[in-house]
Parts: structure tokens; sequence; C-alpha cells
């Protein structure tokens, strides 16, 4: 079993009196897609930074493929990196720019020329090395990096943002492409990014960062069904939350019973709880079902009663609002498959809630 | 008149008034050249007569030595200015440390403060100091780069700020070491900037006459001051005729190294580049 | 670049600026520090001796001959001021708004007064103003045959020969201002109903006064600075500071009243630097 690529081990970082980063662990393995996913501040783009070696840490240790790095310079360490505004040498064409690192490692010219022809061809950009950066459009630009970045065949991949500058479409088909990549080439990446639909979608694992902390690492699936804080559970897509009391202690992993003002659920809570805390219980719009006011069945559903204030229309699905009795907003995501009926603006309605479907979240 | 010519009215009016400045801008410059056609030895305009003896005259070796001794000095003046210009740009831009401020406000210190009084002390402090012998090219040299210094450190700072994002981090992370990374990478991006501060200074220093007035030598003498002293004896067409062709040196290179490396980007601060 | 917080990187900046800076301090700063020393101290049959003294301003400020040049300095510069700003600001602003063309050309054209040397702007002011000038002899032909005004040798002609030659800088200030303004604010102002005067007087104008203010006080400060034009357009009747500087030094040999009149630019200099920095747009790089 190789090493892991890239191993970080109570990494922190300051900036005069503000924590950038605290106390960071972190596995990558070899062949492994992970990305740091977190708002702006967080800390993500020092980590990579840190990673990059254009900062040194305060504390904590780094190692690529099993090498402490600690004190070795950037252009010792043996990554590519795609910066988020690609900074291609504007002075050099595109294949000079793509054979810019075998250069620095003092290849042979003819298989310079070689290898960068197939980076090219690998990127879809045969036939355009002759041509400056500046004459390329933003898709064109951002492949250049990826590819001066890949040819160099480096132990880790950090990829910062790459994809902000670009407009949706030109984003979502270059994600897919980015992943193909990788896949193909079965190098480390490290992916940095705000947006959590790319997390999604191009991720083995995602690491989710707030303030300087990672809050959680798992499997894209864990991270959006299963959140471990309230942090992430809001980041990620849309969540419902109905605040309630835990009833019994839970060890993390294992379900959780909790009492709220509408009657008692039991669902699995990915942290460990204290009988007497103070939950949230978090539920996905898409994951709960809506049923007219009448009796409340009783059972393994829980049944939140409240109005609907407003539908909001997104073509394959709508959103249905709703207003609770106890107070608070609720979002309800119905499928437009032409089976449901949406109950109409100002019904009176009920929402269920399975305890399977929903996960329990420290409150605050 | 019609409500769009009513809303052109004022552009009109400043269209004038712009023609008008710029008659007074370059009437006395015009008038000094055509001052050199005079067949007498008088300076009036319009010229009395029409010749081209005092053209001649002026391409003596009376004047073209000081005028060869001028482009000399401005050009070596230039190349040094660079030389510590540019350490003194990149220290200033890229790094922080106690006294910048400082340094920066020193940096451009030579434009703010007068020339004249420069020259002066330079002159007392070389007689002082027992350097007297410096007087003359060695000493202009000097005084030169001093005022041509603040050209070069904002212009190749302008550069510096100007380049792409990221892209010496890039090269790094390629794996170039630092030195690779200023030749093969800074260099060619800021060589704008470096080519607009040299030949600002070069400006600066053919045109000076402050400073060089205090620290010239017989024989040693920029044009500008040779003409200067030459005023002492009144006004002549060959006093004219002189003075145009020492504007016809600076506005040749300008106009080459626009044409090669659009300097003309840095005349106002505007940087360059994507 | 980022560099490391290792002791190395923190020795590289001080390479970097350590001989340049060297060099300002010897070249530079000590000159005009000994200068400023040397007006303090007194001057006996044009030796410098180490005797403190505030003689030479006394000297200089008691004497009216010396007084009046010193206000005339200061006039001079603050007409020069207020004509350079009134004349570079229409300029600025075509040059800044205009769609020509030509537009690069025009502002080339704007900076050549820049290169030619002092003496081709003055000797044509010289040719027009003298006793027997153009002008002179246009009013002649006027009809006023008796009694024209001397137009030169004047305090009148430095004027108008150093607005000539400083107004590039003028020009170069003012611009660079208005190509700061958001030209999002000035299409707001007219989506909201002001014409383009309108929009010019309550928006443009006065997000261009730092630029003026910058303009004037480095306008002001090179024309108290400057030599060969009032040399050459004023008379021994209008001297100022810059002229009694370089007689002191050259002709009079007198060192210590030399020094005095430089300091006292000197401190005039960096006052107008520091309050048109304060009032003016800084678009410096660094």
């Amino acid at each position: 079993m190789p090493e892991p690529s890239v191993h970080l081990d109570g990494i922190s970082k300051n900036f005069g009196d503000t924590v950038a980063v605290d106390r960071i662990d972190l596995v990558v393995e070899h062949g492994e897609f992970l990305t740091l996913l977190g708002p702006s501040g967080c800390g993500k783009t020092t980590t990579l930074n840190l990673i990059a070696g254009f900062l040194a840490p305060d504390a904590g240790a780094i190692s690529l493929a099993g090498r402490p790095v600690n004190d070795l310079p950037p252009f010792r360490r043996d990554m590519g990196l795609v910066f988020q505004d690609y900074a291609l040498f504007p002075h050099m064409s595109v294949a000079q720019n793509i054979a810019f690192g075998l250069r620095m490692r003092r290849i042979d010219r003819r298989e310079i020329a070689q290898r960068v022809g197939e980076a090219l061809g690998l990127v879809q950009l045969a036939g355009l090395g002759e041509r400056r950066p500046t004459e390329l459009s933003g898709g064109q630009r951002q492949r250049v990096a990826l590819a001066r970045a890949l040819v160099i065949r480096p132990t880790v991949l950090l990829l910062d943002e790459p994809l902000s500058n670009l407009d949706l479409k030109l984003r979502e088909d270059m994600r897919l492409e980015i992943m193909a990549l990788q896949r193909k080439l079965a190098i480390a990446t490290i992916l940095v990014t705000h947006d959590q639909s790319e997390a999604l979608v191009v991720s083995d694992r995602i690491a989710v960062m707030n303030r300087g902390r990672i809050e959680q690492v798992g499997r894209p699936a864990e991270i959006y069904e299963r959140p471990a804080s309230r942090f992430v559970a809001e980041f990620i897509g849309t969540m419902n939350f109905v605040a309630g009391q835990a009833v019994s202690s839970a060890t993390a992993g294992h379900v959780c019973v909790v009492r709220t003002d509408y009657g008692q659920l039991t669902a699995p809570a990915p942290r460990a709880m204290r009988a007497g805390q103070q939950v949230q219980i978090a539920f996905r719009p898409e994951r709960c079902r809506l049923a007219a006011a009448t009796k409340p069945e009783a059972g393994a559903f829980l049944a939140v009663p409240g109005q609907v204030c407003q539908h909001v229309y997104l073509g394959t699905r709508t959103e249905v609002h709703v207003a609770l009795q106890a107070g608070g907003h609720c979002i309800v995501e119905l499928s437009n498959d032409g089976e449901q009926t949406l109950p109409a603006v100002g019904d009176d309605v009920c929402i269920l809630l399975k305890g399977q479907d929903c996960s329990v979240v420290p409150t605050g | 008149m019609t409500g769009r010519a009513m809303s052109r009215l004022p552009w009109a009016v400043l269209r004038g008034l712009v023609g008008l400045i710029y008659v007074f801008m370059l009437g006395p410059i015009i008038i000094t050249a055509t001052v050199s056609f005079n067949a007498a030895n008088q300076s009036r305009f319009p010229p009395v007569g029409l010749s081209l003896h005092w053209w001649a005259e002026a391409l003596s070796p009376r004047w073209l030595q000081p005028l060869g001794f001028s482009v000399k000095l401005a050009l070596l003046a230039a190349i040094i200015t660079t030389l510590l210009g540019l350490p003194l740009a990149f220290g200033l831009t890229r790094y922080r440390f106690p006294g910048r401020e400082v340094l920066i406000a020193l940096s451009l210190g030579p434009l703010a403060l007068p020339a004249l009084v420069t020259g002066i002390g330079l002159l007392q402090l070389f007689q002082i100091s027992g350097f007297g012998f410096l007087l003359g090219f060695p000493a202009l040299l000097i005084a030169h780069v001093i005022i041509c210094l603040p050209f070069c450190v904002r212009t190749v700072a302008i550069g510096l700020q100007a380049m792409p994002a990221k892209v010496e981090q890039a090269a790094a992370s390629l794996g170039a070491r630092p030195r690779t990374v200023f030749l093969e990478v800074t260099l060619p991006l800021i060589k704008s900037g470096l080519f607009a501060g040299a030949s600002f200074a070069f400006i600066q220093s053919f045109t000076d006459y402050s400073i060089s007035l205090f620290l010239s030598r017989a024989g040693m003498q920029p044009i500008s001051v040779t003409i200067l002293s030459f005023l002492d004896y009144g006004f002549a067409p060959t006093l004219a005729a002189v003075a145009v062709i020492s504007m016809v040196a600076p506005l040749v290179l300008i106009f080459l190294v626009q044409h090669f490396f659009r300097i003309g980007d840095f005349v106002y601060g505007a940087g360059g580049g994507a | 670049m980022v560099g490391g917080n290792n002791g190395k990187h923190r020795l590289l900046p001080l390479l970097l600026v350590g001989i340049p800076g060297l060099y300002l301090l010897v070249f530079f700063v000590l000159p005009n520090a000994y200068l400023f020393a040397a007006s303090f101290l007194k001057s006996e049959s044009q030796m410098l001796t180490s005797q403190v003294t505030l003689d030479n301003y006394r000297f200089l400020f008691g004497h009216a001959v010396y007084l009046r040049a010193i206000l005339r300095t200061f006039w001079i510069g603050a007409a020069v001021g207020a004509l350079v700003v009134l004349v570079a600001y229409p300029l600025a602003f075509f040059l800044a708004r205009t769609t020509s063309p030509w537009k690069g050309a025009l502002i080339a054209l704007s900076l050549t007064p820049l290169l030619a040397s002092v003496v081709v702007r003055t000797y044509g002011w010289w040719v027009l103003l003298n006793r027997e000038g153009a002008i002179d002899e246009l009013l002649a032909a006027l009809g006023w045959t008796h009694d024209r005004p001397v137009l030169l040798p004047s305090s009148g002609a430095i004027v108008i020969g150093l607005t000539h030659s400083l107004l590039p800088f003028g020009v170069l200030t003012i611009l660079t201002t208005f190509n700061g303004i958001n030209p999002n604010l000035e299409r707001a102002a007219m989506s909201l109903g002001a014409t383009r005067t309108r929009t010019f007087f309550s928006v443009t104008l006065p997000l261009s006064v730092p630029g003026v203010a910058g303009a004037f006080s480095l306008a002001f400060s090179l024309a108290i600075s400057a030599y060969a034009t009032p040399a050459i357009l004023g008379g021994p009747a209008s001297s100022t500071m810059a002229t009694l500087i370089y007689d002191f030094m050259t002709t009079l040999d007198d060192w210590s009243l030399g020094s005095a009149l430089g300091a006292a630019l000197i401190i005039s200099s960096m006052l107008l630097l520091v309050v048109g920095s304060v009032l003016g747009s800084r678009r410096v790089a660094l």
C-alpha cells in the first residue's frame, strides 16, 4: 500500500493575531481526489499555500509521498499547481508554457516536444501550441494551465479555485473533464473551492473547513446526508432545522432520541450527544413529505404542522415554503413529475419526517 | 438650434479652446525654430530673410562637442540609473521592512526638492571633502543619476505591479529556482517599464541645467549649460538652431522606444499588460 | 512574491535596497542636509566658519531687496500654479474624454514641451515679448504708437514663460485624475436627467478637485525652484530666489547667504509637497 501522497499533521498558521489554519490533520491517498470546501476566509487557500510551500507553517509537519517537506522550497516539491487566474506566462507560447516545468527538470528537447504534444492532446488543444495565452479563450487558458501542471507528472496536483472565472456551462463541462483526467492519470489531487455543487460532483472525499478548522471529512454522500455540525449542514445545499432536546445520550454514529414541540423522533447522530443537550433535527427538503393537516400519523413519523406561504418553481421541481406553526420556516421540495398535487398557498399542511432521513446536530 | 446641436455646443467650444492652448504650447517652440532661419544676425519673428547660415554654424565642433558630451552623459546616466533603480524598485514593491516608507520618500525626493539646491550642496560637498577633481563628467554623472532615479523607480514599480498575478509562483511550483524565475519570468515582463524608466532618465539628464550649472567645468559641459552661458552675450539665431537640434535627440529616442516598447503606458501611471 | 520566514529571506530586501539607498543617502540627503546646516553658520571672507548664527536669515529677511525677491518668488509661484491649472484643466478634460483616433498623438503632443530645453521655450517668448519683438510690433501696427508697455524683462514675462514650461506637468496630473474617475458615475448622472454640462459641474468637477490641488502645488513648487526662465525673462529688478542663489554662489561667492536662501527653498518645497499630497491625489505606484 503506497504512502499517502499528502499528509498534514497538526498544521497551524497565524497571520499576526489572526489564526488562519488551526491544527489541521489531513491525509490524501494516492490517486484520491480531495476537495477543501468552505466559505472565503476559512483557511482553505492558506492550507493549499502551505502544502505548496509558499507559506511556512507555524506548527506541524507536512509530508509529500512520505517525504517531510517542511523545509523544502516550492521549486523542490514536485507538485502541479493550477491557479485561479491560470498564471500563464504571457510572453511565452502555449507550448513553451507547458514545456517550462520539463525544462526545469532538464529533460532533453526531444522528449519535451513529445510530452508537450501528448499533454496538448490530453486537454484537447492539439495544434494550438504556437498561440499566445492572450489569443485564447478563458476555457482554453484553463486547459493550458492544467496541461502545464500535469505534463511534469507531479506527486500531487493542487487546484486553487480553477473554475471560478468561467461561466456556468463551461464550468460544469470543465469539472467533468478534470475529473476524467484525474481518474485516468491517478494523481492525488486537492481542489480548493467554495462551490459546493462542484465539490459534490468531482470529489472522492470532501473536507469542509470553517474558520481554520476542518469540521468534517467524508465522502460526498456522507457530507450531504449526515452532516456532523450545523455549519456543514447549512453550507451544503439547503437544510431545514427543527429545534429539540436530546432525551438520552448517544455515541457517535448511533441513533439519538430527540424531544421537540411536535413530539419525539429517533434519528442518527454523526457526533456524540449528551442527554439534555440542545440539538437540531436537520432534514433535507427532498427527504420529507407533505400531508394535509389532518390527524398526524403516529409511529415512525414526526408531523410538523404549518401553512404554505410560497411556491418557487425550479423546472424539475418546486420548492414549497412552509411557515411552521410554532415559528420558523421550512422548505419542502416536490418533484414536478405530474403525479403529485401541490398544496396551494395558504393551505394548512403537515411536514412528515422519518427518523432515518434526518440527522441530529448540536445547536450552535 | 436643434436639441442635438445645443448639446454639441459646449464640446465645440472646448475643442476651440484646446486648439488655442496647443497654439500657446507649441507656438514659442516653432518661433524659435523659424528664428534660426534669419538671414541677418537678429532674432526676428517673422524672420527677415532666409538663410541656413546659422545652422551650419550650429553644426560646428564648438557646439557639437558639448552635444556629444550630453549624449554620452545621458546614456551613461540612464544605464547606471537603471542598474540602481531596478533593485530598489524590486525591494520596495515586493518586501516590507522597517524604514520602507522613508526609503520610498527618498527615492521620489529628487523630484520634489529643487535640483538647483541639490546641485549647490553637491558642489560644496565635493569641494570640502577634497573630491573637487571629480567636477566635470564624474560629478555630473553622479548628480544626474540622482535626479533620474525617481523616474526609473516609478516605472519599474508600475511594471512590477502590472505583472499578471502569480506567474512567479507558477514558475516556482514548476521547479524554477529564484534566479531562474527572475531571469525567465520577471525580467521579460518588466522590460517595458525598464525601458520607459531609462528613456525618461535619458531625457531628464539631457535637458537638465539646474544641477549641471554647478558641477560643470570648462570643456566638460552639457549642451544645456553651454547654451545658457552663451546667453550672456544675448540671443542669436545660432542659439536657436542649436536649441532645436538639442530637442531632436530626445524626440527621436522617445519615438523609437515607444514604437518598440509601448512606454506611453507609463506616462501617467497606467499599467500595461494583461 | 511570498518568501519563507527564514533569516536568509530577511536579508534579501536589505541587500536589494542597500546600495541604492546608500547612494541616495550620500549624494542626495547629505548635500541638502549640509546646505541646511551651512545656512546656520557664519561666513567670514568667503569661508564657512563653525560659528552657529541666525545672521544669514536676519540679513535676508532684513534687507528689503531680498525680502521683495522672496515675496516675488512666491507670488510668481502662486500665479503660475493658478494659470497652469486654468489652462491645463480644459486640455486634460478634452484629452480624457475625446474619442478622436488622434488621442494618443494629441497626448504625446501635449508633452513635447517637456522635451524642448528651457532655452527653446524661453527664446520663443523672448522673441515675442521683447522691446522690438513680434507682439510689440503688432501693437504698434494696431495704432498703439507711444508708451507701449515693456513686456520684457518683467515678472509678468516670467509668469508666462513658467506657465508655458510647466503646463505638461499640470496636464499629466489632472489627466491621471480624470482617468481615475469611474465613468459609470457620469453615466448615472445622465441617466437621472442631467445634461452633459450639468453632469460636468455636479459630478466631474468636484471629483477632479484632488487632481487640481495636486497640479497647483506641483506647478507652484516647480516654479519657485526654476532658474533659467526667470534668469532669461526677468531682469535684475525681477530676481527670484533661484536667481539670487545662483548669484550668491557664483558671482558673489557668499556660501552662507546662498545656503540660507537654499534652505528656505527646500523648506517651501517640502511644505508644498506635503500640502499637495494631503489635498491631492496620490497616484504613486509604490
